[in-house]
């Protein structure tokens, strides 16, 4: 198997190596466009490396090696042209725009390609429109923006979005592959280490095109490569960005206040047929809301606890009762502060930024900071040899808050004030007031909790020209992290059910991973032919270890107290882990194109991985992908209303390791303090050991078949842009975690990882862009995208149940031939003459149970989109961005709580107002009950809501200062802009936000959020010196 | 083009050698050869014996539901409320008030905890099954014995059940079918362990021998089986190493702890650190607040059971007319006004049992009432609180306080007592016709329960009207079928045995449907809020999920 691969690899560089002929010819020029010189131009003599840039003034000079060279002249955004030196030594050159980007350099990894080349699926970032939103995490700027990428934002201040590309492909792990300057990781948090502002180019690799990436790229592959500077620069460039605004609490489902939440409990009493008697609300006819809470008391001391005597403290009804989600959330304040310098010469030229951000977050003592450095530079050495480096440091702290406080803010009774009339949290500990804890106490008691990372990520490289055409280039790139966080439970003497000693847990973690990759660059054109090909090996490996530990009975509530050996007791080790896995790869590919009219790509990767055993841990994935030019063939008409057609066609196989835990291919048993050790003398304790995960040593990597066609159309004058692309990926042998191996007659272990099932994704991504300048200046450019996939299941062994840790049961299933993560379970027809529901009886054998279970909806939408409109006029630009998704349902589980009533005495959304009565019968709200309901808790279609909707996203109007006025004060430029983030959203959806973060591929669209969306208010600057 | 072959090759060979880069060992795992040794057969021995408690890794449905001292089986029967409010643990609310959906968590946490015992011990005998050389027939005989333990937890909670062996364990079948009753293999499993296991065991949570055989007894009972029972349980009683302890109390005191009564117990012990080797499934069960504020107000004695412990002029019980009249019961009174506690003759046992206002409770005082109860009085739960469970004052080795307040008690819990063998033992002899044996075991008994010491009033003397007498006779097999029975709840009430005696006694449907009617002459809408109970409730539904997760293997209880 090896050597026939080592000949496959061998036979790659045959196409590679072709002579060159030398002779020396200095030529020096300007470029410049319609508004002057143009710094940074690239200018290659054609077919080789040799090259240079332009300074800042837009000169350059230097040895194109002959008189017959033909010189390249290209840059992003504007159209390429090749100009022969024919002996010239100077050479002018005026650059046009260029609408349709065709030469824009795509970065792919190993390698680069024109836009106008490219034969896969890529899409890129257009980064500067991306960062006119507030991004926090670099992975925001793909929603809406990169047609087949769905983006789903948790709303919680630090926390990842969501990714996926293409559909739903695996039911493991869906996180694309992210190349950050080489560091290769899956981690989307790595990307909350990054300062949007420094990024230079964020293309998605969507189909066969990532098959570079072998084993690692079936969910897709984000290639982020950051700014440098560049040589010969006449002058440092200094950008100075800056915005300062707040955040503010979207749209909120409404509760009950005082006086309805009373009356609900009395109609919950009445149509029980009880008779009403109520700790608080009295046992008249008519509920009566107290001015204080009945039977209010708080621990006074501890060990033994004791709780006040009754009437010792008092806490006074607020006049309607509290609205907690309003004590809860605050209009939060967001500052960001991002200053970059660039600057180079002959010899080197760097890139350097700073930032800081802070997003405090809605719910009071949440929020996040990060503060992120960073330094790009590369050196060259001789006239071959060219060392550099990319480095980012980056400290973040997320305060995550208290999970629990959303819910129990709508779970808390209205009745009960935040403080008491001494100034205390209150809590529930008084007669029928449920055990909710206060959530307004709980964020307050977390606000001292931290997680804190630090990382440092990037690579030092060299690249060695060897031939002209043939590059040598050695990346060693690497991650560095620690995790720190700490977590403390304090004392809550104003809850009924309180916490007798204080604890704090800290945890430790630290990772680092390495890739090392060596690649040979081939790059030459011959006559109407041209090559650019890579070979490469690379290792990699991931390291991570950490442990939690956890002790209690702390004197004091101070955080200058919060360290390990304050406790009084015993320290606990929580968890530990250790460990690491390993890729070792070989690849290979070869870019042809004949004419620039027809384009040709094979790539090969073989990759080697440790998280499989035997002939599983190696395999070999090969894409193809082709594209024809039309409209350069002589038989098109130039003046034809298109003006470029381009199809496009790929085949490729992509793998994906990911394996959800740790190492799976063999039995793993395990002590454990917690769930095996025994007395067996009833004092002392033996240790015990338990089977804890069970191994599946055929494993293997899952593989997924992609196929690609699309059309790329430019018309009027390019004016006009459209792509569109129809795939068919075709996932096998999905790693997946298979609980059917081990159910629930099964052993207390992980079940074994599995390679189960089939699914496809076909779909159509397209998208349409129009831009144009009047001739009185306005310009305008509006694009939009919008994407469809057909998702399908097929080879499971057996239907599969989703998430089955929720309240009452999974809701959704997948089984063969159906979509995956469908919303299952009984369909209420209507409701009884006792306002209860009633059940289709789905298999009409005349009794209602749970094999009337059915599909109630889908979580995958008809189609989802993207609009962006640009306008400038001026000096004045504006921005409008929307996002949507239509034609998908939401399983809104809150109403688990909110309409059922889990806790009696909490309170309810305001849905129950229109609850069944016997003179409201016309209504779809089951009666109020002072049961728990569960069966009409459980999966039923009350809980399916269309989760359809239309976001404003974005919205911004800037004003850039005229150059006169800018240079008055000091800047070469100055722009202003107010923003707004979320402004509305149109959708039917009663919860909090239809956009809805999934806990995993088997268990969509339920909505159980923890954290509200929140609208963002700014007011920036930009500013270049 | 030399040159570029040379560069190829010599890039390939930088990073050749990636055998060894690619081996990547579990850090800080056993393998399943690491333990295939006496230290590994040891160590997951250990690790099914840690199941006993109820605490599994990962797990479904409710983590309350799980406690290896089945409180919640008391709350299905007439012998406990849930305890605490309404809304909290409305699940279990649910549960006792019979409106049972398959998808209630609490039949779901009892059971998957029960297959992580069964498969734990499958996991010894599979591994045992694996090592040619060695004598480890000493753990074999344990590993039995607990997978009989849990199977029989199994068989009486659900009824059709299926059976994992240990070699469906060691070739990861686990989705059997349920066609049914499994006591053959309940019954192989004790006989194995009665056949291996020694007679005295140096540890004392390691069942002996004579355990196997009081267990393999205590399954043929429940196949009324009666002749196989009466020899084996007889032959415990006769010959066995057990006695009833002097002092009824002890049992649930750290004093009592694997005392000569001791047959078979989870051994909760307390330590210094987060306690997992206590009561966690229990956790809730203390009063809220009580004596020392703790947690959570759970698991309340009713009504019914107090009154069964009233006794006639004779200091017999009140076998039919028990529920006719009520224990005077201080629901509905609040602390500050005053109450008269029961002045009526009572069984001593009542007040080890029953935590009443005005009554001392485990050593912290007279029972305050309603001031030490988090139920309110429109709630289900009533005013008493349960005592067994709750660790006495001053008995520190049975004290721990968990993360969140919660107490995590060292109370042994007695999956089998001595009191227990003699009194299956007596059934068994009543339906063989054997009274004299029967009446011999009821009343050593009694005998014990009058001459232990009687709770005492705060201001000395016996804090009620204690009284109690043996039984002169059985009359005929009907009084003593009947005098045995209502023995049995008033020796082991609130231990978790009594919904399974009334299943099996066939009297389920009309004790609970009376008992339902006449909780609610304290309670107040007691029966308007309970639904009846009918036969189908004499099984718990297989959990929902489970039947799911079969991929409709499984096949669900009748009825529902």
């Amino acid at each position: 198997m090896k050597n026939k691969l080592l000949k496959k690899l061998i036979v790659l560089p045959v196409f590679l190596l072709f002579g060159s002929v030398i002779y020396a010819q200095i030529v020096t020029g300007v470029v410049s466009d319609a508004n002057g010189p143009l710094p940074g131009v690239n200018i290659l003599v054609k077919g080789t490396n040799t090259g240079t840039q332009t300074d800042f003034d837009g000169n350059y000079s230097f040895d194109v090696g002959s008189s017959e060279a033909v010189l390249v002249f290209s840059y992003v955004g504007y159209k390429t042209q090749e100009i022969s030196v024919a002996g010239q030594s100077n050479i002018d050159v005026s650059l046009e725009e260029d609408a349709a980007q065709l030469d824009e350099v795509v970065i792919m990894g190993y390698a680069a390609q024109t836009r106008g080349d490219i034969t896969g699926s890529v899409s890129s970032v257009d980064m500067d429109e991306a960062l006119k939103a507030p991004v926090v995490n670099a992975a925001e700027a793909l929603q809406g923006r990169v047609t087949g990428v769905t983006v789903v934002n948790t709303g919680s201040p630090g926390s990842a979005p969501r990714i996926s590309i293409r559909g739903v492909g695996s039911n493991g792990n869906t996180n694309p592959l992210y190349i950050i300057d080489g560091v290769q990781t899956d981690d989307v948090n790595a990307l909350n280490n990054l300062n949007p502002a420094d990024i230079d180019q964020m293309n998605v690799l969507k189909d066969g095109a990532a098959a570079i990436y072998g084993a690692r790229a079936s969910n897709g592959v984000v290639v982020i490569t950051t700014k440098s500077g560049g040589y010969n620069m006449d002058k440092a460039k200094v950008s100075l960005d800056i915005y300062t605004g707040f955040s503010q609490i979207g749209e909120e489902p409404g509760v009950l206040n005082a006086q309805q939440h009373a009356e609900m409990i009395w109609q919950s009493y009445l149509n029980d047929g009880i008779t009403p008697t109520h700790g608080q609300y009295g046992s008249g006819a008519t509920p009566v809301v107290p001015t204080t809470i009945q039977g209010y008391r708080r621990v006074v001391s501890y060990d033994p606890i004791v709780f006040s005597a009754p009437g010792e403290f008092t806490a006074s009804v607020n006049p309607g009762g509290t609205d907690w989600l309003d004590a809860i959330t605050r209009n939060a304040a967001t500052q960001n502060v991002s200053m970059s310098i660039q600057n180079g010469n002959e010899h080197g030229k760097y890139f350097m930024s700073v930032g800081f951000l802070n997003r405090d977050g809605i719910m009071n003592h949440t929020g996040f900071k990060k503060a992120t450095t960073r330094l790009n530079s590369e050196f060259k050495i001789g006239e071959k040899l060219r060392i550099g480096q990319h480095m980012n440091l980056s400290y973040s702290n997320t305060k995550v808050g208290d999970g629990e406080a959303i819910e129990n803010s709508f779970r808390i009774t209205p009745l009960l004030p935040v403080k008491d009339d001494h100034g205390n949290y209150t809590g529930v500990a008084g007669t029928d007031l449920s055990n909710t804890r206060n959530p307004a106490a709980q964020l307050y008691r977390s606000r001292n909790n931290f997680n804190r990372r630090f990382a440092v990520l990037g690579d030092v490289y060299l690249t060695y020209d060897i031939l002209d055409e043939l590059t040598f280039k050695t990346t060693l790139a690497g991650e560095f992290g620690t995790y720190d966080g700490r977590f403390f439970t304090a004392l809550d003497p104003e809850h009924g059910e309180p916490i007798s000693s204080s604890t704090l847990a800290e945890v430790d973690q630290t990772y680092y991973n390495w890739v090392w990759s060596n690649t040979l660059n081939y790059n030459k054109s011959f006559g109407d032919h041209s090559i650019n090909a890579v070979v490469g090996v690379e290792a990699l490996k991931n390291n991570g270890r950490g442990k939690r530990v956890s002790r209690t009975g702390y004197l004091f509530e101070t955080p200058d107290f919060y360290t390990l050996s304050n406790g009084s007791g015993a320290a606990n080790v929580d968890w530990t882990f250790d460990g690491w896995d390993s890729l070792w790869s070989i690849f290979g590919t070869v870019n042809y194109s004949y004419q620039d009219k027809y384009y040709a790509t094979v790539t090969l990767r073989r990759d080697e991985s440790s998280r499989f055993l035997g002939e599983n841990k190696s395999d070999t994935f090969p894409s193809f992908s082709g594209g024809w030019v039309l409209s350069e063939e002589d038989f098109y008409n130039d003046d034809s209303f298109i003006n470029r057609i381009k199809l496009r066609g790929s085949w490729g196989e992509l793998g994906n390791q990911n394996v959800p835990t740790g190492l799976r291919t063999s039995n793993v048993n395990s002590l454990s303090d917690a769930t095996a050790n025994y007395s067996f003398d009833g004092s002392s304790i033996t240790s015990g050991a338990l089977l804890s995960s069970i191994g599946n040593p055929n494993l293997q990597w899952e593989t997924s078949v992609s196929k690609n066609f699309g059309i790329d159309l430019s018309m009027l004058d390019s004016k006009l842009n459209v792509s569109l692309e129809y795939y068919d990926i075709s996932s096998d042998g999905l790693i997946s975690p298979n609980a059917a191996t081990n159910p629930s007659t099964g052993a207390d272990a992980n079940p074994p990882i599995e390679n189960i099932g089939t699914i496809s994704n076909k779909g159509i991504d397209f998208s349409i862009g129009y831009s144009d300048t009047t001739e009185s200046g306005f310009y305008y450019s509006v694009n939009a995208n919008i994407s469809h996939y057909k998702n399908e299941v097929s080879n499971f062994n057996a239907p599969v149940f989703g998430r089955g840790d929720i309240r009452n049961g999974a809701v959704t299933y997948t089984e063969n031939g159906e979509e995956i993560s469908y919303f299952y379970g009984r369909n209420v027809i209507g409701l009884d003459n006792d306002g209860r529901f009633m059940y289709e009886d789905v298999n009409g054998d005349g009794s209602v149970n749970d094999e009337d279970r059915t599909k109630l909806g889908s979580p995958h939408p008809d189609f989802t989109y993207g609009i962006n409109a640009n306008f400038a006029y001026k000096g004045f630009d504006a921005q409008l961005f929307f996002t949507g998704s239509q034609g998908n349902d939401v399983y809104n589980y809150n109403k688990v709580f909110s309409d059922f009533g889990l806790f009696f005495q909490g309170n309810r959304s305001t849905r129950v107002l229109n609850a069944w009565t016997p003179s409201n019968t016309n209504t779809s709200v089951p009666a109020l009950t002072t049961s728990y309901p569960l069966e009409e808790a459980s999966a039923n279609s009350y809980f399916v809501e269309d989760g359809s909707y239309l976001k404003l996203k974005n919205v911004q109007i800037g004003y850039t200062f005229s150059d006169s006025l800018a240079e008055k004060i000091g800047m070469d430029s100055l722009r202003l802009y107010v923003q707004a983030t979320n402004l509305f959203t149109i959708t039917n959806y009663s919860g909090f936000d239809p956009e809805v973060v999934s806990y995993d591929n088997l268990s969509l669209g339920i909505d159980s959020r923890l954290y509200p969306i929140s609208k963002v208010f700014t007011l920036g600057a930009n500013i270049k010196f | 083009m030399k040159k570029g072959i040379i560069y190829v090759a010599l890039l390939i060979g930088l990073l050749a050698c990636n055998d060894e880069f690619t081996e990547s060992p579990a850090i800080g795992a056993l393998s399943d050869a690491a333990l295939k040794n006496e230290t590994g057969v040891n160590l997951l021995l250990t690790g099914a014996y840690s199941t006993l408690d109820g605490v599994r890794s990962g797990g479904y449905g409710n983590g309350w539901s799980v406690s290896g001292d089945n409180w919640i089986m008391d709350v299905v029967s007439d012998d406990a409320h849930k305890g605490s409010t309404d809304d909290d643990q409305a699940d279990l609310k649910e549960v006792e008030l019979m409106n049972w959906a398959t998808g209630n968590g609490y039949f779901y946490g009892k059971w998957g905890v029960t297959f992580a015992g069964i498969n734990r011990a499958n996991a010894v005998i599979a591994l045992i099954a694996s090592i040619e050389e060695g004598d480890f027939s000493a753990q074999m005989a344990e590993a039995r014995f607990l997978r009989g333990h849990f199977n029989f937890e199994l068989q009486k909670i659900w009824g059709n059940v299926p059976y994992i062996s240990d070699e469906n364990y060691a070739n990861t079948e686990f989705n059997q079918p349920n066609p049914g009753p499994i006591w053959d293999q309940i019954e192989a499993d004790f006989d194995f362990a009665m056949n291996n296991l020694p007679s005295t065991q140096g540890e004392v949570g390691r069942p002996t021998s004579w355990a196997a055989k009081a267990f393999l007894g205590k399954a043929h009972l429940y196949q009324s089986e009666w002749s196989t029972a009466a020899a084996l349980l007889n032959d415990v009683v006769d010959n066995g190493p057990y006695d009833l302890m002097s002092d009824y109390v002890d049992n649930f005191r750290s004093a009592g702890d694997n005392s000569e009564e001791s047959i078979f117990s989870i051994q909760f012990t307390t330590d210094s650190g987060q306690s997992y080797n206590g009561n966690s499934g229990g956790a809730l069960n203390f009063p809220n607040p009580g004596p020392f504020g703790s947690c959570c107000g759970f698991y309340q004695p009713t009504q019914d059971l107090l009154n069964a412990f009233q006794t006639d002029g004779s200091g017999l019980p009140l076998l039919d007319t028990f529920n006719q009249t009520d224990v005077a019961s201080d629901a509905g009174i609040e602390t500050a006004a005053a109450f008269t506690p029961h002045a009526g003759a009572l069984d001593p046992r009542a007040d080890y049992t029953v935590g009443r206002r005005g009554i001392d409770y485990n050593g912290y005082g007279e029972h305050i009432g309603k001031d030490w109860i988090r139920a309110g009085f429109g709630d289900i739960s009533g005013p008493y609180l349960p005592k067994k469970n709750v660790y006495w004052n001053g008995d520190s080795a049975n004290q721990a306080t968990g993360g969140w307040g919660q107490q995590l008690s060292g109370v042994n819990y007695h999956i089998m007592r001595f009191a227990d063998v003699l009194l299956m033992a007596a059934e068994a002899a009543v339906e063989t016709g054997d009274l004299a044996t029967a009446l011999d075991n009821v009343n050593r008994i009694r005998n014990r329960a009058k001459s232990s010491n009687y709770m005492q009033a705060d201001g000395g003397g016996d804090a009620a009207n204690y009284e109690i007498e043996p039984y002169t006779a059985f009359a005929d097999a009907a009084y003593a079928r009947k005098a045995v029975r209502f023995e049995r709840r008033v020796e082991l009430g609130m231990e978790g045995h009594r919904v399974f005696d009334l299943r099996r006694w066939g009297n389920a449907v009309q004790v609970m449907n009376d008992y339902f009617a006449n909780e609610s002459r304290t309670i107040t809408n007691f029966a308007g809020k309970v639904s009846p109970y009918t036969a189908t409730h004499n099984l718990f539904p297989i959990p929902l999920g489970a039947i799911d997760l079969s991929g409709n293997v499984l096949t669900q209880n009748p009825g529902f």
